[in-house]
């Protein structure tokens, strides 16, 4: 069943033409991979599913309802969650509150917030803790934590082992790979071998426009057809 | 620069110095210092401080939330204050025949501020949906004319309503003084120190309204989202939470605090319900925000005792025994927040970035 699906969205960033004609699917229980340089439109394409940035052309679809007009606090209330390329962590709540914040109203915060501590103890640990304090690959795991917690249908992922050790690195990818046997998974990554290896599919974005497209298996990080699109 | 205008400039100074040269040694300085350091003064003036604190807080506390988690600066806060004050002050005068008795005239001051709370916060809610959030967008000085403009408008709009009932709006509103019932009026004698019923009366109302904002913040969901919201508007939405609505709530709550704060003010005869009473707010009001620090409640409360204690020991120092020289004590409020600018520009517990929405 297709969960999201992308028609021709045309998004602006005031005069800036951003995305030209995006067209795009993401099925129910996989995880797509939306690679390209920077610049190229991949963050946008996230943030006008979330209608951050909504599109002024075309169609998002999720489970078949238009997401165009909708405020982006209803987007999340439909079951789409974000975990930004910068973390965007509540810097001055504690790492509990940030967790918390994340949990839908009338869902049994207590119970939502253990299951998240069992898979992140470090962050129980630091539950009192104020958020800005934490170190860049704990922050991310926040984040991560604060996306999975709201036990979203499907997950946006920025970027998420930009600036990260290679350790760090390692544990977000295993925290995705969990993530991924639960929940749908479109993800943004420079980390081509990472991408790939999490992703069943994957699309290549190009100057705001999609340009190939096709399963993860069909292709390795080193190969031309991915190359020539994400070499600087 | 013109002889007139330099005539103009100076005069003010000159009269500084000659109020200052006029100053009387009223007790002599050694005698006048042992009564200020005698256990007596001593305690009323502690007990003053924490009236007056309790005032500073409340009259910034609307202020601080709506900027410390808006952004915006509300300058139609002190034109609020006033309206709370009349507000009040028309329940109390209306009600107050039948409402006799120390329990009674109480009572009524309670259903009083709720009702100004009710009344005022729907008005701050509408206010918000239907002419700040349009500007939110907009640079900030955007929304300083425009509640600069708000509060010309309503400033007007209360003096026609005053005017119209036959209440001089420049003047002290003395009916709903006299309101106060007979426990708050006078001083009573508590281990043979005079406190002032008024002083005490304000002392709790303060602490309750500052333990009840609190809690609202930090023990609440609602308050939770509030918090996030401030800091990144932008993700706070993307995790469901409904941003717009909560900065509605946020500034209808903090309108309506003000507007508490101003019914309390009305039973005060250093302040009382007149129009002049925004104006006297609303600089003070702004002095407490930024020494604790632009939007941090915690740096309100802090700014407020500190500017509050400040207000009574000058006041006592410099009008009661040693010198007689009445500017002194705003002085010193001022000092507090010139030296606040200067060696800590973000005020005692502001951050140098305050997050948008």
């Amino acid at each position: 069943m297709t969960l999201l699906e992308l028609t021709d969205v045309e998004t602006y960033y005031g005069e800036s033409h951003v995305l030209e004609g995006v067209t795009l699917s993401v099925e129910e229980g996989e995880v797509v991979a939306l690679v390209g340089r920077n610049g190229v439109g991949k963050t946008t394409t996230l943030r006008s599913v979330l209608q951050l940035t909504p599109p002024r052309e075309g169609t998002v679809e999720y489970r078949g309802e238009e997401l165009v007009g909708l405020e982006t606090h209803e987007v999340a209330e439909r079951g789409v969650g974000w975990i930004p390329e910068d973390r965007r962590i509540f810097s001055q709540l504690t790492v509990a509150e940030n967790v918390r914040v994340a949990v839908p109203d009338g869902v049994d915060t207590g119970e939502r917030v253990a299951t998240v501590y069992d898979t992140f103890p470090i962050l129980e640990e630091r539950r009192d803790q104020e958020a800005g304090t934490l170190s860049g690959g704990q922050q991310q795991m926040l984040a991560l934590a604060r996306g999975l917690v709201g036990e979203n249908d499907l997950l946006l992922v920025d970027e998420p082992s930009e600036g990260l050790a290679p350790q760090i690195v390692a544990d977000v990818a295993e925290a995705l790979a969990d993530a991924a046997t639960e929940t749908t998974l479109l993800l943004v990554e420079q980390n081509l071998p990472l991408a790939l290896d999490l992703a069943d599919r994957f699309y290549v974005l190009d100057k705001g426009q999609v340009v190939d497209d096709g399963e993860t298996a069909d292709v390795s990080a080193d190969d031309e057809r991915l190359r020539r699109y994400l070499s600087a | 620069m013109t002889a007139s205008a330099l005539v103009a400039a100076v005069g003010p100074l000159q009269h500084a110095a000659e109020s200052f040269a006029a100053a009387t040694m009223q007790l002599g300085f050694g005698e006048g210092l042992r009564q200020f350091l005698g256990p007596d003064t001593l305690a009323s003036v502690v007990v003053e401080g924490l009236a007056k604190s309790a005032i500073y807080v409340m009259i910034a506390s609307g202020l601080t939330l709506i900027f410390g988690l808006m952004g915006v600066l509300n300058f139609a806060h002190g034109s609020l204050t006033a309206i709370g004050a009349y507000l009040g002050g028309l329940v109390m005068v209306t009600f107050a025949a039948s409402a006799s008795g120390n329990v009674g005239r109480i009572a009524l001051f309670f259903v009083a501020i709720v009702v100004v709370f009710a009344l005022l916060t729907a008005f701050g809610g509408a206010m918000e949906v239907s002419l700040i959030r349009p500007l939110y967008d907009r640079p900030p000085l955007y929304q300083i004319l425009l509640t600069f403009g708000i509060t010309l408008v309503l400033e007007e709009l209360l003096r026609m309503v005053l005017l119209f009932y036959d209440i001089q709006p420049s003047t002290d509103w003395l009916e709903a003084q006299g309101t106060r019932p007979e426990i708050i009026s006078k001083t009573h004698d508590v281990f043979g120190l005079g406190v002032e019923g008024l002083e005490v009366f304000q002392i709790l109302l303060g602490v309750a309204i500052t333990a009840g904002v609190w809690i609202f913040l930090t023990r609440t969901r609602y308050g939770l989202y509030i918090r996030a919201g401030s800091e990144d508007g932008e993700m706070a939405q993307a995790l469901g939470v409904n941003v717009h609505q909560a900065f509605t709530v946020v500034f209808g709550v903090g309108v309506g605090i003000t507007g508490v704060a101003g019914a309390l003010l009305m039973w005060d005869s250093a302040w009382a319900a007149s129009i002049d009473l925004g104006a006297e707010v609303l600089l003070p009001a702004f002095v407490v925000v930024i020494v604790g620090g632009l939007g941090t409640f915690r740096g309100t409360v802090v700014a407020g005792v500190l500017v509050g204690f400040v207000d009574a020991f000058t006041t006592e120092l410099f009008t009661s025994n040693i010198v007689g020289f009445s500017a002194l004590p705003e002085l010193f409020i001022f000092l507090i927040l010139v030296g606040t600018l200067v060696l800590r520009p973000q005020g005692l517990f502001g951050v140098e970035e305050v997050g948008g929405h």
